[in-house]
């Protein structure tokens, strides 16, 4: 006899797979981490014997660190708010503009993702560089007489970022905006609300939560990013990912390594924390 | 166009979008010896080199590799999940969701690190490929998980129900009801897989043996001493690459998605 | 050739009773509506009669044989849904030809009988067409062919012509009653539509709140309601207050109103001097010039419909009546008219259990 729905552990093997990956190799290696942000520095070992907060109080007491995570922070905040600036419209004009050129607007915005972000960077290189097409084109034309700065600093960082995470805030804002229902619009309209506070009252609250998804998303990604700030920022401008990827990999200090690579999450994980309690209580986004 | 204003924006954002992966595809064509512009010449002498360059040709095989086998373990332990997620959790649904995208939420660069010390803790070590693998199939599963879990969650039970009162049993509504309908969700999250794993750089870099590189550890490093065209042929072949499996896997797997 | 015999059917969602102890004994060939609101539970008893949803208690019963235990893909049931749940991804061919696949039918039987049956629901020609190239009526006559080319020994039809059009949802109840009578299965047929229920079925099971209300003959359950949720259930009533002045025999009193006092049957046993509740319905009352007897009142509405129009009475008894009539008499808003209503247009409601 086969009842009409099973219960028990029949359907539990489904999960089992993902359960014990994630456990595994997600689970453990966190918690392992952790352990190590507390383990003594080594010599000539990647760590050493017993357990220290050394490495947490050392990340305070030099203004460096503590600098370079608000440096790192800036940037995040900074591609963040110019992705949104940037994407919002593009957003807009996927989910309501005119249908015939959707699916090709849609291909080009999913295109970035499709290219390696080495690839990416690498091209960015090609154009901010002193040498590169855009300061060339600019001096060719005689509007300047030396390059421009634009690598090897924040700008050229925050550039390559806002290209690299610029889809991650379009897609989720798109689905949020093609979430409202048009006639919301076209109802607020025909109650005597202008375009514009149409907008403002009826569609952007109701989006918020596509908007909330997109700036999360590019901005953690910004923290954790590695590639392009290490092309582009060079040796001059480092982030915090930088930093921590470059103790582990050239200096084998795992033990402080971690601690940073914590810290910084940690911050990161504040902020997102901060941004969502903020934007919802602006907002007053109800929840269905 | 109905507001000129706003679709001029858009073009800039979708140019602002193209223009560094173009420059890379037109570099690549430079016959110079250093990126100039305008370029000296076209050739295709950098391609040559690629060609004969060992490095570069093992790093791609190791990629494609890493990629396929990283895109069947998630794509069948993804599939299982979403549809444990989208029919079988109740009450739990939240819990798994988040579980199964954990991946994508927990910076890279720092799942990328736990996995490094993980392995050298648990004794295994970069020498095998364990490492790398799971690395791309824990970041390749949620891309899976969201494909699978929308396509099961447009499945509509009364067709599973029609197929019961004509008969089927269990294995026949999976396979011949289910299986064809949640297929384009399968595929669109298989393809993203592998193009993940394929593209990604921080899990490799991290978790990479002695004579493992993907192609996109070996690009990075390459960049960090030379400014040949080369690296741009490289770029190329690998965007090609790419572009490949997205047009196979929609001709070929994807042939059923259009006739209904 | 199937009997279904239901038997204290039950089944509990946690503490809330869907369906609460109900028995019907169903005839071969016949066509029974599971008839009431949403929520009523009558899709819960179509869903165990198919298997999709366990009993919790009671017992079902095919030509004697109880088949609780016996999983919906062996009980050999054909099913029509709300939405049809063809399978999108087979033509039509092939959503027919799944059934019989399941049940190992050779190849030329499975196209002739395809052949047939496709024919019978007029799409022949369609075959190669999927179900998103198919309006919603070919759809539906798709779903109905895919229920019957399996020959099961009952069809069940959820709410099938919920999701179409007025027009094409009038057409579709009398070609699934032509349809039904020629092939003779055994039929339960879900609907909340209290007109389509009268119009297909044999009988017709009045439910609310997971209980039988009533069961009956459409023009039973129509004119001789059960009780007052019943009456007002199946069509609109106007309710007019009496009392009992006198028993004649069983289940006959007479009862004094304002029409007068008039022998009325009922279901119920009335004693004298008992308060008790008439049903009218609206297209037995009879509207004449003021001054010709009955009772007397002013028209407060009148609605124009085509075939009929509808009227609103104020009575002068302070009772408000609802007549229809055919248009051609002409009495106009603010008129005041005599009411006619002879003695067979009332019933006298038992009460609500």
């Amino acid at each position: 006899m086969t009842p009409p729905r099973r219960k028990g552990v029949g359907p539990l093997i489904l999960i089992a797979p993902a359960a014990v990956l994630l456990g595994v190799f997600l689970v453990l290696p966190y918690l392992n981490i952790v352990v190590m942000s507390f383990r003594m520095p080594g010599q000539g070992t990647p760590y050493g014997p017993g357990y220290t907060i050394g490495n947490y109080t050392k990340f305070f007491a030099d203004g460096f660190y503590l600098f370079q995570v608000a440096n790192t922070l800036w940037i995040g905040l900074l591609t963040t708010a110019i992705c949104l600036v940037v994407g919002f419209p593009v957003a807009w004009q996927l989910a309501r503009g005119a249908m015939r050129f959707r699916a090709l607007a849609y291909g080009l915005v999913l295109s970035p993702l499709l290219v390696g972000i080495v690839i990416r960077s690498y091209g960015w290189t090609i154009l901010l560089g002193n040498n590169g097409l855009v300061n060339r084109t600019l001096t060719g034309m005689g509007l300047i007489d030396h390059p421009l700065p634009l690598m090897y600093n924040a700008l050229g960082i925050v550039i390559a970022l806002v290209h690299v995470f610029l889809p991650f805030m379009i897609l989720p804002i798109m689905a949020g905006i093609q979430g409202v229902d048009p006639s919301l619009e076209s109802a607020a309209r025909s109650l005597g609300a202008s375009r514009f506070t149409a907008f403002r009252r009826i569609v952007l609250p109701l989006c918020t939560p596509g908007i909330q998804a997109g700036c999360i998303l590019v901005f953690v990604l910004s923290l954790s990013a590695y590639v392009t700030p290490s092309l582009i920022g060079g040796l001059r401008v480092k982030t915090m990912a930088v930093t921590v990827v470059d103790a582990l990999i050239d200096t084998f200090q795992w033990p402080w390594g971690s601690a940073l690579a914590l810290m910084l999450s940690v911050t990161g994980a504040l902020c997102v924390v901060i941004f969502a309690r903020l934007t919802r209580m602006k907002w007053k986004v109800a929840r269905p | 166009m109905k507001r000129p204003v706003l679709t001029l924006y858009c073009l800039l954002v979708y140019a602002f979008l193209l223009a560094p992966i173009l420059v890379v595809v037109g570099a690549s064509f430079n016959a110079g010896n250093f990126l100039t512009f305008p370029p000296q010449g076209l050739s295709l002498r950098w391609y040559v080199t690629f060609f004969h360059n060992d490095v570069f040709m093992r790093a791609i095989r190791t990629s494609l590799w890493v990629a396929a086998v990283a895109t069947v373990i998630s794509g069948v332990i993804g599939t299982m999940a979403a549809l444990y997620y989208v029919q079988h959790a109740g009450r739990w649904k939240e819990t798994v969701r988040v579980a199964m995208l954990a991946p994508l939420l927990l910076p890279e660069v720092l799942t990328a690190i736990a996995l490094l010390f993980f392995v050298y803790a648990i004794g295994i070590g970069t020498t095998t490929m364990i490492g790398m693998v799971a690395g791309h199939v824990l970041i390749t599963l949620p891309f899976v998980f969201i494909n699978v879990s929308a396509s099961l969650e447009s499945f509509d039970p009364s067709w599973d129900m029609a197929a019961r009162s004509l008969g089927a049993d269990r294995l026949t509504r999976f396979r011949r009801i289910m299986l064809p309908l949640i297929k384009p969700g399968v595929i669109g999250g298989a393809l993203f897989a592998f193009i993940i794993s394929f593209d990604t750089f921080t899990i490799s870099f991290m978790l990479k043996g002695i004579g493992t590189s993907t192609l996109p550890i070996q690009l990075f490093d390459y960049l960090r001493t030379n400014f040949t065209p080369e690296a741009a042929a490289v770029s190329t072949v690998s965007i090609v690459l790419t572009l490949v499996v997205v047009i196979v896997s929609e001709k070929v797997l994807g042939l059923r998605i259009h006739r209904f | 050739m199937t009997e279904v015999s239901i038997e204290r059917l039950t089944k509990t969602f946690g503490s809330a009773r869907a369906v609460d102890g109900i028995s019907i004994r169903i005839a071969d060939g016949e066509f029974i509506s599971l008839l009431g609101p949403s929520g009523c539970g009558k899709t819960t008893t179509l869903k165990m009669i198919a298997g999709f949803e366990e009993a919790s208690e009671g017992a079902i019963r095919f030509d004697g044989k109880d088949v609780v235990n016996v999983p919906a893909e062996k009980r050999d049931i054909g099913m029509v849904f709300q939405n049809y749940a063809l399978f999108p991804h087979m033509t039509v061919d092939q959503n027919l030809a799944f059934g019989l696949e399941m049940r190992k039918i050779a190849k030329p039987e499975m196209l002739s009988r395809i052949a047939k049956v496709l024919d019978m629901v007029q799409l022949g020609g369609y075959s190669d067409r999927y179900p998103n190239q198919l309006s919603g009526g070919q759809q539906q006559r798709v779903a109905l062919a895919r229920a019957l080319v399996i020959e099961p020994k009952i069809l069940l039809l959820d709410e099938p012509l919920a999701n179409l059009d007025a027009k094409l949802r009038e057409e579709m109840r009398v070609f699934i009653r032509d349809l039904q009578r020629r092939v003779g299965i055994t039929t339960v047929y879900v609907t909340h539509d209290q007109a389509e229920a009268m119009t297909m079925s044999d009988r017709v099971v009045v439910m609310f709140g997971g209980r039988i209300a009533q069961i009956g003959a459409p023009s039973d359950i129509y004119e001789r309601p059960e009780n007052l949720e019943v009456a007002q259930f199946v069509g609109q009533v106007n309710l007019v207050k009496g009392t009992v002045t006198g028993v004649a025999e069983a289940g006959r009193c007479r009862v004094a109103s304002v029409f007068g006092e008039i022998a009325v049957d009922s279901r119920a046993n009335h004693a004298p001097g008992n308060s008790v509740t008439l049903s009218l319905r609206p297209e037995a009352i009879e509207l004449k010039p003021a001054g010709q007897g009955g009772a007397q009142g002013k028209v407060t509405a009148r609605y124009y419909s085509g075939s009929i129009i509808d009227y609103r009475i104020a009575l002068d008894s302070g009772e408000t009546l609802h007549v229809q009539t055919f248009p051609n008499i002409r009495i106009a808003e603010g008129d005041r008219v005599s009411v006619h209503a002879p003695a067979d247009g009332f019933w006298l409601l038992g009460a609500a259990k």
